[in-house]
This record gives structure tokens, sequence and C-alpha cells, in this order.
């Protein structure tokens, strides 16, 4: 099968929504049902009005064809996304935690259930404006390229699929250079052997003699 | 040249970058290779020869090799001096790239490239995120193989979340084969 250059860098965006789908939600019944088996464990019995948790595609399904009210997350409602961000857009702040997945669930029940959602418009608004803040931020957190690491948390998985071809390229290219300018001056390679780089090279070292050498 | 990567076409262009050497040897019926009508060339005279050929020669003491124009001292003090103004297209292709080949020669030219590989990321990152517009222009076109094609990665990159929202991403197209 054609591998596109996209798909070789990362995830595409209706993959990750895919695997947001495999996300817990709970929902509200609206018709008596027995329990169902999936592959991924039972779910119900759905008894009108007692909540039940159940992944995100079930839940869509379930109310295409009217059988539930899904009922939004906690982050996902108007006042909570407001105060994130307020506290986003504070100059210096770290990140603030989110669900791994919260655009793809965001974007998810803001097409198939607007009409659970408080404000939905507003909502939706806000989801833009997080996204804008925190995209801001990662280009910020860009400063602190190097060769060896870069720490950012509570990034969700679709951010880091959108940096990834960038972290990737410039962290192998200046990962080249460095190993470069270690090999011509010493005292540089010592020092960067201090971090990760000697567990590496000594495990390549016993890897290789030891398939050399199979006795 | 043994750390090249055997099966990458960007690092077998590379080392077609041309670099000056100086014979040590005298060359009986060679005269052709050096452009002149002789027969015989002597050591000492100057040929620039593609880096895969100078590099081999070198090691078994045929010619000396010398650093090439792209890294003279001259060269890094203006990749230093202003970094994201330099036409690194014009300069060479694949710039980054022989600077790696060449790295093992020279030892400034790790900490050169590095400095402006720096700068030039964080300008691309920015114009990946922000959008091209005339003041990215004239950088965009100064990029080598390396940076365009790590802006163009970017670019989708930032495209796909856009475009997945507008639901997009799901259309089916037509092939380009396709006419």
């Amino acid at each position: 099968m054609a591998i596109t250059t996209r798909q070789q860098e990362g995830f595409t965006m209706p993959e990750l929504e895919y695997m947001a789908q495999c996300e817990d939600i709970t929902i509200v019944p609206l018709h008596r049902m027995e329990r169902l088996e999936l592959m991924r464990g039972s779910v119900g019995p759905f008894r009108p009005p007692q909540k039940t948790q159940v992944p995100l595609w079930l839940a869509v399904m379930l109310k295409r064809s009217n059988r539930c009210r899904i009922v939004a997350p906690e982050w996902l409602s108007y006042e909570h996304l407001h105060t994130l961000c307020k506290r986003e857009d504070q100059p210096d702040s770290m990140f603030t935690k989110l669900p791994l997945h919260y655009l793809e669930i965001a974007h998810i029940l803001l097409t198939n259930a607007e009409d659970d959602l408080v404000d939905s418009q507003g909502v939706r608004r806000l989801i833009q404006d997080l996204r804008e803040v925190r995209q801001s931020k990662t280009r910020e957190g860009l400063r602190m390229l190097n060769s060896l690491q870069l720490q950012m948390d509570n990034l969700s998985i679709a951010e880091i699929n959108e940096i990834r071809p960038l972290f990737a390229h410039s962290f192998d290219m200046l990962r080249r250079l460095d190993e470069l300018a270690g090999t011509s001056d010493a005292s540089r390679q010592q020092s960067q052997n201090l971090f990760a780089d000697q567990s590496y090279s000594e495990f390549d070292d016993t890897f290789s003699s030891s398939y050399l050498n199979p006795e | 040249m043994s750390k090249a990567g055997y099966y990458d076409i960007d690092d077998i262009l590379a080392v077609q970058e041309r670099v000056p050497c100086v014979l040590q040897v005298d060359l009986d019926g060679l005269g052709s290779a050096s452009g002149g009508g002789a027969s015989k060339v002597y050591r000492n005279s100057r040929w620039t020869l593609p880096f895969w050929m100078a590099d081999r020669l070198n090691e078994e003491d045929y010619v000396d090799m010398e650093v090439s124009p792209l890294f003279s001292k001259r060269a890094n003090r203006m990749y230093a001096a202003s970094p994201e103004s330099v036409q690194l297209r014009s300069i060479s292709q694949h710039f980054y790239q022989f600077g790696l080949q060449m790295g093992d020669l020279v030892p400034e030219i790790p900490h050169v490239l590095r400095n402006m590989y720096m700068q030039r990321v964080q300008k691309i990152a920015r114009i990946a995120q922000q959008g091209q517009n005339t003041e990215a222009f004239d950088f965009v076109q100064s990029l080598d193989r390396t940076e365009a094609r790590l802006l163009k990665q970017c670019q989708q990159a930032q495209g796909a979340i856009p475009e997945w929202q507008q639901n997009k991403a799901y259309a089916l197209t037509k092939a380009s084969a396709i006419p």
C-alpha cells in the first residue's frame, strides 16, 4: 500500500479522531436496552434515566438514532474552558491540563451532539481560542530547542502531531551536528556522554559484539 | 564518507559538491582531466574535484584536500553574522548535507552549522504557523533543500487540523495522475 509522506510523519487527523472514539463518555439512555457485549468489554445495561459509561463511538451511534443524550464532560463547559483560557493566557504559565484527545472529542461532540452542550457556539469559540493560545506557546517553546531533550507537559496528541515533523527533523539534524562536533573535540563529547549518549553507545557496543560473536 | 547514508539520495547529491585540491604526485596521461592538453600533470597543481572523489584520493595521499570555499573563514563569519539572510540555496542546494560530510575535516563546521540551523529553524517554524507573507518570501527563497523540505512538512502538519475541522480531511479527491 502506498504510504503518503504525511503518514510517515505521524498520524493523520482522521486516525487521531478514530483513536479518540475509544475514550469513555457518560450518556443518559432514552430507551431500555440489555447489556451489550463488545470486544473491549461489556457496556450497559441501559436503564433510563440512569447514567452509563460507553465508548464515544457508541454514544455517537446511539445519539444519531436518538436513543441517548450525551452528558458533556466536565471540561467541555463554557465556564471551565473560560477559566482555562484565562489561565493559559497568563505570561510564563505552563500548559493547562486537558484530556489527551480534547480537540477530537470536542469536535466530535460539537458536530454530533450540539444540542446536548450548553452554549455550544461559545464552547466552539473557546476551544478555538484555547488552541490558538497554546499554539503560540509551543512556538515560544521552540526557543528551548536543543539536541538532548525538550519538555512540554500537557500537550494533547493532536498538538504534538502538529509539531512532530519540525521537532523530529531538527532534533535529528542537531544530533548529527553535535555528533560531528563531539568527534572533533573530545571535551565536548565527554560532557555529552554524561547524559544519555553513554548508555546508548554502550548498548550498541555490546549488541554489535554479541551479534558478531554468537558464542 | 563512511558515515554517509548509503541510500540517501540527498547525501549522494551533496557529495557532488566540488572542493579545491592540490595534487601530491605526478600523474602521467591524465592531462586532459585538468583541462589542459598536456599529457602529464605535475604535483602541486590545483584541481577542483567532486567531494566523493577528493575524499578518497585524500585518504590515499594522492591529493591534499583544502577547505571548500563554502566553509572558508570568511564565509563562516558571514554565516555567524546574519544566519537568516544567507542565501543558502544559491550557495548550495545541499548545504547542510555537504556540511555534515565536511564536518569531519574542519572542526568548526559543526558549530557554525548548528548556530545557523537553530536560528533558521525557528524562523521556519514561525512561517509554517503564520503563513507566508512578503517579508518571509525572500527567506523561503533562500532555503536549501533540507530546510525547504522541513518547511513543507511543517506546513502540511499545521494545515491538517484546520482541514479536518472543516471536514475536508475525509473528502475523496481525484488522483493527480488522472487528467
